[in-house]
């Protein structure tokens, strides 16, 4: 599984991205607001994660990092 | 031309790029409190601070504090006051052993030219029963003019069990490796998305050396595999609906090598009241299945390879419910705060272990943000 995403990944990082659709600079204005952040309470998203680690029994998704604890 | 030329020319034009590029990074300060309460005596509160340093024009340094301050009735006798663990020996008398404080530093740098941005640092916890190190790295490359991202991250872990009363656990630690890859894109100038995929490896001793089964003529520590591989994929977005009114959204299916899988919903509304203060309201939905080892209370027999009795081994649902806040100083501090109410689906193994049909809690947020 890994390598499969590895290799989807690496087709992307070669080229693919040069024929997305581009913002230019001057339309990003929206993008430097607090609501438009994928996560627009970092605190609040690194309490949350460390939560969800101990009361469910998934992880992952949250390109972040979570260390360990004797709580999981 | 030799390649030992060819590298340093390669390399010179790197660095005359890099060099060139602005970067965003800043002096910024940070403290807060995170407080968790739930319905099976647990109840953590956090006071938080963190500390970034700029050494160059391109280089940062960094320190995150975090200190867990738990009373927890559950570590003992899964909050049955009075009834005596026939498997530890625990009784109700030695309730204050098992309160605890976990100190959690993580240090680390980022390097920030503009297009590529790498972080890297360490984390190290340590709590009465339990000492945490990890190390983890994450690198960020901008493409596209900066309309799209592409990120890479790792962290290992090497994690160790010290309980709290005289047990030789079959292995005394707990190591876990993680591979982030990330994509983010911009889709128009009110919309971005993006995706990640996490790989995830854990070995050791991975059950809590506290839980046990206990029917019949049964006593038996919980025993699980000492290998679990997990994969996550995520879909993340945001979108402008106008001035005022923005929603984020994301999906996250998840599987494992234990048989179990989640799919995980969260989508949140966020409205400016003002140029200062915006809020909103978010809600979360999560479901997974029993992993494959789990059994009916009352199911287990001593032939049985592994035992589990945590009510996160079988399937349950749960909801969350939450208000964010962020107000804005007009000299740029930012306050931001959340409260969230958490609640699972009742559970067979939640009312055994815990007393109550399902596990209800409120946690919240409050954070203090600052350049300097």
């Amino acid at each position: 599984m890994l390598r499969l995403v590895l290799v989807l990944f690496s087709l992307f990082f070669v080229g693919c991205s040069e024929h997305l659709v581009r913002v230019m600079p001057y339309e990003k204005e929206y993008f430097s607001q607090d609501k438009m952040s994928l996560s627009p309470l970092g605190e609040r998203a690194e309490q949350e994660g460390h939560i969800y680690l101990i009361r469910e029994a998934s992880a992952g998704g949250e390109s972040a990092f979570q260390g360990g604890c004797g709580c999981r | 031309m030799s390649l030992k030329y060819l590298l340093i020319s390669i390399a010179s034009l790197l660095l005359l790029e890099v060099t060139s590029l602005a970067s965003s990074l800043k002096d910024s300060m940070s403290f807060g409190i995170n407080t968790y309460n739930d319905n099976a005596d647990v109840q953590v509160y956090s006071p938080t601070l963190s500390l970034f340093k700029k050494v160059s024009h391109q280089w940062m340094i960094g320190v995150k504090m975090r200190i867990d301050t738990i009373s927890a009735a559950s570590i003992r006798n899964g909050a049955n006051a009075g009834h005596v663990d026939a498997v530890t020996a625990a009784s109700s008398t030695e309730d204050a052993l098992y309160d605890d404080i976990r100190y959690a530093p993580t240090l680390m740098a980022t390097y920030d030219d503009g297009e590529n941005m790498l972080s890297f640092g360490a984390y190290y916890s340590t709590e009465i029963d339990y000492t945490g190190k990890a190390v983890f790295a994450n690198y960020v490359r901008q493409l596209n003019e900066q309309n799209t991202a592409i990120g890479i991250g790792f962290s290992q872990s090497f994690d160790k069990w010290h309980p709290v009363y005289d047990r030789a656990l079959p292995k005394d630690y707990r190591n876990e490796r993680k591979i982030d890859l990330s994509i983010n894109q911009l889709i128009s100038p009110t919309f971005s998305m993006q995706a990640v995929y996490s790989y995830m490896y854990s070995e050791g001793f991975l059950s809590s050396p506290y839980h046990y089964v206990l029917q019949n003529n049964i006593a038996k520590f919980e025993n699980y595999p000492d290998i679990r591989v997990g994969n996550a994929f995520a879909l993340k977005g945001v979108y402008l609906f106008n001035d005022a009114n923005a929603m984020n959204f994301s999906y996250r299916y998840y599987f494992d090598d234990w048989d179990i899988t989640s799919h995980t919903i969260n989508i949140e509304e966020l409205h400016d009241f003002s140029s200062q203060f915006t809020s909103g309201i978010r809600f979360r939905y999560y479901t997974q299945t029993e992993s494959n080892f789990v059994k009916d209370i009352g199911d287990y027999s001593l032939s049985d390879e592994y035992f589990a009795t945590d009510y996160r081994m079988s399937a349950f649902n749960s909801y969350t419910i939450g208000v964010p806040f962020i107000y804005k100083k007009s000299n740029g501090d930012r306050v931001s705060a959340s409260i969230d109410y958490y609640q699972t689906t009742d559970n067979d193994y939640v009312k055994s272990w815990y007393g109550v049909n399902s596990i209800s809690a409120v946690f919240t947020t409050l954070s203090y943000e600052f350049d300097y």
